[in-house]
């Protein structure tokens, strides 16, 4: 029988804070007269960003109010929590709770006091949120084509990191995708606010805050994962609520995560199988080098196997499928955010088996300008090339040509080419297995004083 | 000539915690021999910051000074001011007589004949300490209630706000706090707070504390979502999108009545923004530094940027037209490729900065670049100038994403075109 773990149980569950939540009399005479109760948590929420180290922590306890005023405390030592985002409200007879001010008292660091004003004596739930870093997530993906690179298999994996110094047990995730804009870290201003006082995290005094903290604080919940521990049933892998909020997508695990300290835990979120994809090939010297480079290009959208939320930042790997049931590793590249129904693009770098070749044929100057009688001050040049792109495949390819000029610059062509900025022409080849294409094409350079433009004109198409 | 009398002045308190200031009043008389010692401290009456001003945190507190009359023999009252461990501005000490307690009631201080039943006659700095001497005629003794205002080092104020959208993301309920800070050495016991605007405060202020109060609550306050791609602002979006450009979001609220502000300016300070999620809980989303917004005025609070309305931007004309010798017009068209990925539709606003694409592309301008709109600008873009004739906002409506349909086909291409004169 699976022996409950007494470590675990006593680890801050929800919570990395030191949460102590005592009402003491509102007298002023009495103010370190603290009569300590510990409400029950109701549950707790993280919600954690993935661009940031920011998690924003909800917790639902009931604390027992005294009609007139009551001193609430909190306290967070050996965390670190943005104190200037603690903030307490009631989740239920709202016009009869009111927070009138939040103290930080200074003789106390990591410390405040709410002062609640309260019409009744009772019990009321409330909410206590507030910023914290030390939990992080991040996505990575695999993609793994067939043997024929026609179709592949696409995983995204969720991976949460808890490196907070506390353990989150029966917590309810929440994971933020996309870069939230912060005015400053939160881990920052948990020193900034207190922690400069707090021993450091390796001296004996720090441990035993927090110890004492996470047994005394999280007794309640610790308890509470015990007793369910014996009664939950396996279960398979969490299924993830994916859903738009605002600007921002959220993913939910769904049930109750535990994340011990210094773990991390990868989970499965997205998942296309037997997704088509295309492969394009892309020269563009500006961008990439000279070498042509290889792409997997899909699109996030239902027609791939996707499309029900945007792909966070993340590594992905590609491998491909052998013959013989094994993998071969193609590469990786950092995806970037990709919106739903936006194109996908894998980099996978040059291939050995694609030749670009360039080849000037002749080189001519003429129509001379003077400067007086004697100095040369501008000439057109002219130049006679041939691109050759060689695919040593054993299928078809399809390359995109993208070639950029300084200066002012006539471009002809029997091939034909189009324009992709002032400066840049661009032209497509299918290039056949085994084959060879050529691009051959002259250039005319204004040069000097005969240069009138900064732009490549397209002639001869 | 007559020699001022030394004379023996209280300090309360001697040390830091008990008190901010000791305001022992000496009336003594003169000369010498007849001087009469009055050592009673009288009670703060009241006290109240003011942090009206962002840098300055004026402290005024009340006391009933009792008074001798001055005359000939006993000369005039001399009160005595001090303190230590807090860092008051001396130059800033005032001591304003307000009342006379007459029958047990306070009444106004008379003047007659140009001179005021009490007034301060002189002020008088000891060398080396921290301390002020107010000599004050009293036409007659009584008690008489004073104002002393001084400006204090260390206690000061900041502001914050949390900012909860709605769901649809067309209202924010705005709280506004006050924070006030203060490790100036003193505690202030029930003291009135005021940052000028909102309500006062009665709160004991004790030393090395800080304190949040709810300022004011807006409820429901209009806003406007904003996308903004501006391409000398803020650059490209990564290595693999060198043509594309961050857009920015931002919430924009106008501070005034018919948005349900308007009360007071608001103050810069933190703003921590937050969304509902639909579910009944809520979702942070940014936060931003607010700017100080005077009333009438518009603040945009910055939330980070959207990535899923992506804009392209690349020169698609850059053609050069001489007029003679070196004097030219550029004739330039910019191309934006634009997709809304959003399932809802929106408003893209591209700002260009013409005097650095004139910079970039031609030369630059002798002052703001002139410049002329050409025939084949998008009907898409409406083109206002809220920053000036140089730089031209062009707003261009985006439709929701239909999703299923063809990606490609939604792509939205408008073109700015425009002819640079007169550069040389």
């Amino acid at each position: 029988m699976h022996q409950p773990r007494i470590r675990e149980r006593a680890a801050l569950v929800a919570l990395f804070a030191c949460l102590a939540v005592s009402v003491v009399t509102p007298v002023a005479s009495a103010k370190n007269v603290d009569l300590v109760t510990l409400p029950d948590r109701e549950g707790t929420e993280l919600t954690i960003y993935n661009a940031e180290d920011l998690t924003l922590v909800r917790e639902r306890r009931s604390v027992t109010l005294r009609k007139g005023e009551n001193r609430l405390q909190f306290s967070w030592a050996g965390t670190l929590i943005d104190p200037t985002s603690v903030e307490l409200r009631p989740l239920e007879k709202q016009n009869q709770v009111e927070i009138i001010d939040t103290v930080f008292p200074g003789q106390k660091p990591q410390h405040l006091i709410w002062n609640v004003q309260s019409e009744f004596d009772g019990s009321c739930l409330v909410e206590v949120c507030y910023f914290t870093s030390g939990l992080t997530w991040r996505m990575d993906y695999t993609a793994i084509a067939n043997p024929d690179e026609t179709k592949m298999d696409f995983r995204g994996f969720v991976r949460v990191y808890n490196n907070s110094g506390e353990e989150y047990e029966n917590a309810t995730v929440r994971l933020i995708v996309g870069k939230i804009q912060l005015v400053e870290k939160i881990a920052e201003l948990a020193r900034r606010s207190g922690l400069q006082t707090v021993p450091k995290a390796d001296d004996d005094r720090y441990r035993r805050l927090k110890n004492r903290a996470a047994a005394k604080v999280f007794s309640a919940a610790a308890e509470a994962a015990r007793d369910s521990a014996g009664a939950s049933e396996p279960s398979g892998a969490k299924k993830i609520v994916k859903e738009g909020v605002s600007e921002y997508f959220m993913f939910t695990v769904k049930g109750n995560e535990t994340i011990r300290n210094g773990w991390s835990k990868r989970m499965n979120a997205i998942t296309a199988l037997d997704a088509k994809f295309d492969i394009v090939y892309r020269l563009r010297d500006y961008q990439y080098g000279v070498r042509p480079q290889r792409f997997f290009i899909w699109r996030n959208d239902t027609e791939h196997e996707l499309g029900d939320s945007p792909l966070p930042n993340g590594q992905v790997r590609v491998l491909r499928k052998t013959a013989a049931d094994g993998l071969r590793y193609l590469g990786q590249q950092t995806l970037h955010y990709v919106p739903i129904d936006a194109e996908i693009e894998v980099n996978l770098g040059v291939d050995d088996l694609v030749v670009y070749e360039r080849r000037n044929l002749d080189t001519a100057r003429d129509n001379f300008l003077f400067h007086g009688n004697n100095y040369v001050s501008g000439w057109d040049e002219h130049r006679r090339a041939v691109h050759e792109i060689r695919n040593y495949r054993d299928k078809p390819i399809r390359i995109e040509v993208r070639l950029q000029y300084a200066g002012d610059v006539e471009f002809e062509s029997e091939i034909p080419v189009k324009s992709f900025d002032y400066r840049t022409i661009e032209a497509t080849f299918e290039v056949p297995s085994r084959g060879a294409e050529k691009f051959p094409h002259r250039v005319t350079i204004h040069q000097g004083s005969a240069k009138k433009q900064d732009r490549v004109r397209i002639s001869g198409n | 000539m007559r020699r001022l009398p030394s004379f023996p002045r209280l300090r309360f308190p001697a040390r830091l915690i008990p008190a901010l200031c000791a305001l022992a009043c000496l009336v003594v008389s003169l000369p010498l021999e007849a001087r009469v010692k009055l050592a009673a401290l009288p009670e703060r009456e009241r006290v109240e910051l003011r942090l009206d001003h962002g840098h300055y945190t004026l402290v005024e507190e009340e006391r009933i000074v009792p008074l001798l009359a001055s005359n000939a023999k006993n000369g005039n009252n001399r009160v005595d001011f001090s303190w230590s461990n807090t860092s008051i501005d001396k130059d800033s000490i005032l001591f304003r007589p307000l009342a006379i307690r007459e029958n047990g009631k306070f009444r106004a201080i008379e003047s007659e004949e140009g001179r005021s039943e009490v007034e301060v006659v002189n002020v008088s700095y000891p060398p080396g300490e921290n301390a002020v001497v107010w000599e004050v005629y009293s036409k007659k003794a009584a008690a008489v209630q004073v104002r002393v205002s001084y400006l204090i080092h260390n206690l000061g104020r900041s502001f914050s706000y949390r900012a909860q959208a709605n769901a649809g993301e067309t209202e924010l309920s705005l709280a506004a706090y006050l924070h006030l800070t203060n490790y100036s050495g003193e505690d202030f016991e029930n003291a009135a707070v005021s940052a000028g605007f909102g309500p006062d405060f009665k709160k004991d202020v004790e030393n090395q504390n800080r304190i949040r109060m709810l300022l004011e609550r807006f409820p429901k306050v209009p806003i406007r979502k904003t996308f903004t791609f501006d391409w000398y602002s803020n650059g490209p979006l990564n290595a693999n999108e060198p043509f594309a450009s961050p857009i920015a979001l931002h919430y924009v609220l106008e501070n005034d009545k018919d948005s349900g502000l308007g009360a007071f300016p608001l103050q810069p300070g933190k703003a921590r923004i937050f969304v509902a999620d639909g579910r009944g809980g809520e979702a942070f989303i940014g936060e931003d530094i607010a700017p100080l917004t005077p009333l009438d005025g518009t603040a945009k609070l910055f939330l980070g940027q959207s990535r899923d309305v992506v804009c392209r931007r690349t020169i698609e004309k850059n053609d050069r037209r001489v007029i003679r010798g070196n004097l030219f017009d550029q004739e330039i068209v910019i191309k934006y490729e634009i997709e809304n990925f959003r399932d809802k539709p929106c408003t893209l606003d591209i700002l260009e900065q013409l005097n650095r694409v004139a910079a970039q592309y031609a030369r630059p301008a002798q002052g703001d670049v002139e410049w002329k709109l050409g025939a084949t600008t998008s009907e898409a873009l409406r083109i206002t100038y809220p920053e000036g004739q140089a730089t031209p906002k062009l707003s261009v409506d985006l439709p929701a994403r239909r999703r299923g349909e063809d990606a490609d086909s939604q792509k939205l291409v408008v073109r700015f075109h425009f002819t640079l004169k007169n550069l040389w």
